[in-house]
């Protein structure tokens, strides 16, 4: 989250957030996942979206990049460029801070939401999970389904 | 577990949340997850994996 931060105050990044499963852990139950993602809102409206940049910063403060991951302490980060339904996720995501340092992290409408467009088993458990453990507004949830066109599965 | 012991881990801090994940990573690694009997083939070998030629009925001849 440090490093994000910075990313955003280099200007490599307009804006992060916290996003997949370490997001869904911030309104559930703790639960044992293999990588952190997060998503990002572009400086670079190119093709790479800033990637190449990105990376080399990371890399600079000892992060190592294996495949599509970052490892920081042994742990898989994936950055992932945010666009229409995850764009609107990390501009309107909540403020938290972890340990001290300020950070970002998905509401949980978005994570409901996000999980019902991408619609995998998995996604379809965490859907089930947020009902029953998050605290979700229900208006804003609709209306993010509503904007985007999307309706909740049948559980 | 009960729902209500689940809803009070959900209220956990996120940092003792994010610890925790810590610990069950851990703990797979050291477990690592092994597929529950009952959703495993009958057979020991599955049709590919067998070693002997498969044959549902004797042939003809």
């Amino acid at each position: 989250m440090r490093a994000a931060n910075g990313l955003v105050k280099a200007g490599l990044i307009q804006d992060y957030a916290i996003g997949g499963a370490l997001a869904a852990i911030h309104y559930v139950e703790p639960f044992a996942t293999y990588d952190a993602d997060i998503f990002f809102i572009p400086a670079d409206r190119g093709r790479t979206a800033g990637m190449p940049a990105i990376y080399a910063r990371l890399m600079s403060l000892g992060w190592q990049a294996d495949g599509e991951h970052l490892m920081v302490k042994g742990f898989p980060v994936q950055f992932l460029a945010a666009q229409g339904l995850t764009e609107e996720a990390v501009r309107e995501a909540r403020n938290i801070r972890f340990e001290g340092i300020p950070a970002k992290v998905f509401r949980a409408e978005h994570i409901v939401t996000i999980a019902a467009d991408v619609g995998r088993k998995k996604d379809l458990a965490r859907i089930e999970q947020m009902l029953q453990q998050a605290e979700i507004d229900p208006n804003r949830l609709q209306a993010i389904l509503d904007r985007h066109k999307l309706k909740l599965p049948k559980l | 577990m009960k729902t209500e012991m689940r809803r009070a881990l959900a209220r956990e801090s996120y940092e003792e949340k994010i610890r925790k994940v810590g610990q069950l990573i851990a703990l797979t690694r050291v477990f690592p997850h092994r597929t529950p009997a009952r959703s495993r083939p009958s057979s020991p070998l599955t049709l590919s994996e067998s070693p002997i030629p498969y044959r549902t009925k004797k042939p003809k001849g």
